[in-house]
């Protein structure tokens, strides 16, 4: 085969698409610069007077329209005060959604309003400069970002804001009354250190086979075990160095030889959920983020969850930190920043993410980010809650740690954690060993 | 021959199909958990010892599956693609498939090698670019996106061209001189020929097209456009995922491309020769 | 099919061009539609990634143009190297096994046997199934300590449960259980072409062989496996170029609920998607799509080269 025939080829194509690309390029922005342009100048003709009432269709991107169930009271509720506007749902899947919503960005897509499910894919999304900066609207309007307990603060990139929380789960205990009063134990309090919390697992496991019990259960996620080591405050997870975990890891590590926990291996490999282990009465004990209460209760009244008899308790912490020290996780709204809607879609965010949408989203018994006095006693009211006082006061709390802090590489970091975490979990490499690739690889990542 | 020999021969007769059975038991087992999985609540579909015969078989299972999400419609989409898709694709793979086996032209053999390397690119690396591409046509929520992507692979005209090899040139040059045209030897010679490999490839056009899940996931994000393995995964949501429900949906999604492989075996059993033409 | 003649063109008007120019119109005609359709959707965006090795580009801002320092990264890049060794050592797993089950598959399924449509079906049936359900099952039956495979295999070998392989979970038998489940999914697909590959054989030809007094043996070395050269070599590309670009198998066999794989599971596809979809590094994606292609490419070209001097 001719070689110089190869290249000229490659050549001239690569020309003829860098030129394609370079048109595709100019179109893009000359068709930006205008779509930039109408809804500026519409903003300023609406700002004075009434927001507008022409009809307006918001795209909003989500996942799981099926199994959520807040998002359709959310839309009827603010097109029952806003009938203009019409709000299209866009689903793009639970399972690579960030990646999913990006390329849609990217490729140009006429998305409104935009949430945002996970801390490392915000970051991304900022750094694509596809997001509204929020800060100017948020003095115009006065929305304070105090009501959302500091999650707000640590979302910041460089001092500015590009999405407002709406939903802000964090993690609690899930216990077994019934495997309690079996094996003759206090239920737990709400204010258990880490090594009561062992203990308490440890007292509570028993039986062998398909009779076996527990004491506790940890899912496969790196956040349910890994972060009990950031509890204290002193370190977090994109620092660089992890030496800190080693405790952590000893202890679970200690929990799964002793047959105190389920092995990792096994739940990985096997698919086993949590929910359905804690339905089938084998774990006493379960640390879980809050969505999870009102999965339980509906499976409760549906008949597929046998732990009728059930409580939360909040989450253990180290010694010396306050009980109700936990980890969270915050879904938030975006505003698209190419939307040709912006005001409309900007009015809709604040409403979702406001109080009134905040009792839209308690009265399905998912925690709103905005947790007042009103919206806790909105879920302990749901039936089917626990009806002891612990679980109700287990759903307040004094600090919340985001289980993948806002930073510039944390998606990167976060792929380096979790496999380091597999890596441990799985004894494929000792603690040493996983923490020492943890800490050269972020390192590597951060020094560059 | 021998008794011996005859009795040699009975038994690997015995042997093969013993090994054949235990294979085709192989087969079947994780077919026989997903349909035993379709009739169990969620929880109970990974828990130990497994139960192969659900005692309370909850039939409900493949009720909810087209009550929960549009199934009906996910099916009809995915039907409605993988036939116009494997349409197109047996039509101009064969056709280009037979320049490249049985004329000459210049570039004939880079532009065959071009073709075989370009399916070695994973569609990650170019899905962003195609993707910027296809919206600014203002393809992107219509079926002709996945069509127009999906339709003219180099696959199938590897595939097909491959099987051209098979059949001898004389029978090409014998056509010529009978005075027939290269679109009517193509028409009356290599198509009948070659329908096993015609057959194959529409059984790996339509279950590649039906099992599809990134390309529409991508291009469909309208519900009434979506295809039945995004509607599969509806079912996984981001804290659960309803096994039972899935297994069932799987079940039923498999029904199709059975239907449409065992129709096409009866394309297996002619050889060459049988079709009345000698090498 | 028989009425695709009506795609038989008109006369072209004679004597307008000579003979080497018509014919080479005629062939460019047969290879245009596909081309065409092929070219615009594939082709053009494969270039457009292709130019983007040469850049640093995060998605959506303006793009830098940086030379060869993708290439330049790659080279010192040991995750990536990890990546390329894993993806070559499961291809070179899975490319040998896998054809010489389905040769043997499909000769013995084309013989007169009891059922064999049904047995065809049920060797297809794994390639057919939603990858999601039967990987849960795979891994649900290799379980370490409570599937089957071990509960058997500590039955028969009284070897403790707790030393048995671990399988998915275990660094050293991954590769292993990720061959065998590949093997098994994708060998009724290569049945389906070699049996296609099979009937095109003349079977006389086997007459011949037999009025010859050639053994069983024989008749497959010297009539089956030339007549079977192109099928073959299809095969063999086919699953050399679907074992480098593997990802959904590894994805939804190891990947536990952060979808992620790690050291002894890193394939090329996977760090090309994680490269560009979670680190925003398009270029360098694009770059390590560079360096797979250009393998398949020498394969390819060692190959073709193979095929025409063993074809003739």
């Amino acid at each position: 085969m001719n070689m110089k025939k190869v290249a000229g080829l490659t050549f001239a194509a690569v020309l003829t698409m860098s030129s394609l690309a370079g048109c595709g390029g100019n179109n893009n922005n000359a068709a930006d610069n205008a779509a930039t342009a109408a809804p500026a100048a519409a903003s300023n003709a609406s700002a004075s007077s009434e927001p507008s009432q022409e009809p307006v269709t918001l795209k909003w991107a989500l996942w799981d329209w099926e199994a959520t169930a807040y998002y359709k009271p959310l839309i009827e509720a603010y097109q029952k005060a806003h009938p203009n506007v019409t709000i299209e749902f866009v689903d793009l899947g639970s399972t690579d959604y960030m990646t999913m919503l990006s390329t849609q960005l990217s490729g140009g897509a006429d998305l409104d309003v935009l949430t945002i499910k996970d801390i490392p894919g915000y970051s991304n999304l900022v750094k694509q400069n596809h997001l509204e900066p929020l800060k100017g609207y948020m003095g115009d309007n006065s929305i304070d970002p105090a009501l959302y307990g500091g999650t707000v603060e640590q979302i910041e990139v460089d001092g500015e804001v590009y999405a407002l929380p709406f939903r802000s789960d964090f993690w609690v205990v899930y216990y077994n009354k019934d495997l309690f009063d079996k094996a003759g134990v206090e239920y737990p309090s709400n204010d258990m250190t880490i090594a009561q919390y062992d203990e308490l697992a440890r007292k509570l496991t028993s039986g062998s086979g398909a009779e076996k019990v527990y004491g506790a259960h940890y899912h496969t996620w790196r956040s349910a075990v890994q972060l009990f080591g950031i509890l204290d405050g002193k370190n977090t997870v994109v620092d660089g160095n992890y030496d800190f975990l080693k405790p952590t890891y000893e202890q679970i590590l200690k929990e799964q030889e002793d047959g105190i926990v389920m092995d990792y291996a096994t739940l990985k490999t096997s698919s086993t959920h949590y929910s359905g282990v804690f339905y089938n009465n084998s774990v006493a004990m379960m640390n879980m983020g809050s969505w999870f209460i009102a999965t339980q209760i509906e499976k409760v009244k549906s008949g597929e969850s046998q732990a009728t008899n059930w409580g939360i308790v909040k989450y253990p912490h180290p010694e010396g930190v306050e009980a109700g020290t936990t980890l969270g996780t915050i879904t938030s709204l975006a505003v698209n920043q190419k939307s040709e809607h912006k005001e409309a879609a900007l009015e809709f965010m604040k409403f979702v993410t406001g109080e009134e949408g905040a009792g839209v989203i308690a009265s399905t018994g998912t925690i709103p980010a905005i947790k007042n006095d009103a919206v806790i006693s909105s879920i302990a009211s749901i039936e089917g809650f626990p009806a002891d006082e612990n679980s109700k006061a287990a759903l307040t709390t004094v600090k919340t740690y985001l289980e993948m802090p806002m930073h510039e590489k944390s998606a990167d970091i976060e792929l380096i954690l979790n496999e380091a975490h597999d890596n441990i979990m799985t004894k494929n490499v000792t603690i040493d060993e996983g923490i020492k690739d943890m800490n050269t690889r972020v390192g590597q990542l951060l020094g560059n | 021959m021998t008794g011996t020999h005859k009795g040699f021969r009975i038994a690997t007769k015995v042997l093969i199909y013993l090994l054949l059975a235990v294979a085709v038991f192989c087969m079947l087992v994780p077919y026989l958990w997903m349909l035993s999985s379709s009739l169990k609540l969620n929880k109970d579909v990974f828990s130990f010892p497994m139960q192969w015969i659900p005692a309370n078989p909850r039939w409900e299972n493949f009720q909810d599956i087209w009550t929960r999400i549009p199934l009906g419609r996910f099916i009809y989409n995915t039907a409605k693609l993988s036939v116009i898709v494997t349409l197109l694709q047996l039509l101009t793979s064969s056709f280009a498939a037979y320049a490249f086996s049985k004329l000459q032209f210049k570039g004939k053999n880079i532009l065959f090698l071009g073709y075989i390397a370009t399916i070695a690119i994973p569609w990650q690396a170019y899905m962003v670019p195609q993707f910027i591409m296809m919206r600014q046509l203002g393809l992107n929520n219509t079926h002709m996106a996945i069509i127009l992507l999906q339709a003219f692979s180099a696959f199938g005209v590897f595939l097909m061209r491959q099987f051209y090899q098979g059949v001898p040139d004389e029978l090409c040059e014998a056509a010529r001189i009978d005075g027939l045209s290269e679109y009517g030897i193509w028409a009356r010679i290599m198509l009948p020929l070659s329908k096993p490999a015609l057959s194959t490839l529409t059984i790996f056009t339509f279950v590649s097209t039906w099992n599809d899940f990134l390309g529409p996931m991508i291009y469909l994000t309208r519900t009434e456009l979506k295809t039945i393995q995004i509607g599969l995964r509806m079912f996984i949501s981001q804290y659960s995922a309803e096994y039972g429900l899935i297994m069932a949906a799987s079940v039923v999604s498999i029904i199709p491309v059975v239907i449409v492989f065992l129709a096409l075996q009866k394309y297996f059993v002619q050889g060459v020769a049988s079709s009345g033409i000698k090498g | 099919m028989q009425n695709e003649t009506a795609l038989r063109p008109k006369q072209t008007p004679k004597r307008l061009l000579s003979k080497g120019v018509r014919d080479h119109l005629v062939a460019y005609s047969f290879i245009a539609p596909n081309f065409i359709g092929f070219a615009i959707f594939t082709l053009v965006p494969m270039f457009f990634a292709f130019v983007l090795a040469f850049v640093k580009w995060d998605g959506a801002n303006p793009m830098e143009f940086i030379g060869f320092d993708n290439f330049a990264r790659l080279i010192k890049d040991t995750t990536f190297h990890k990546a390329l060794w894993n993806t070559i050592v499961y291809t070179v797993g899975v490319v040998p096994f896998t054809m010489a089950v389905a040769l043997a598959l499909a000769i013995l399924l084309n013989q007169q046997i009891i059922a064999r449509n049904f047995m065809r079906t049920v060797f297809f049936f794994p390639y057919v199934a939603s990858l999601v359900a039967v990987a849960a099952v795979w891994n649900f039956i290799f379980s370490p300590t409570m599937g089957p495979v071990n509960n058997i295999l500590h039955l028969i070998t009284g070897v403790p449960i707790e030393e048995l392989p671990r399988w998915a979970a275990d660094k050293q038998w991954a590769m292993f259980t990720v061959i065998l489940f590949t093997v098994w999914k994708n060998m009724g697909y290569y049945m389906v072409i070699y049996l296609a590959g099979l009937q095109g054989i003349n079977p006389e030809l086997y007459e011949a062989a037999e009025l010859d007094g050639a053994n069983a043996w024989r008749r497959f070395r010297n009539v089956t496996v030339p007549q079977l050269a192109p099928t073959t070599f299809f095969v063999l590309m086919i699953l050399i170029i679907n074992s480098f670009k593997v990802y959904d198998i590894f994805i939804n066999l190891f990947a536990g609920a952060d979808n992620q794989l790690n050291d002894s599971t890193r394939v090329m596809v996977y760090q090309i998607y994680n490269t560009a979809f979670r680190s925003l590094d398009y270029g360098y994606a694009s770059a390590m799509a560079i360096v797979l292609f250009l393998l398949v490419l020498g394969i390819t070209i060692v190959q073709f080269r193979g095929e025409k001097k063993y074809g003739q």
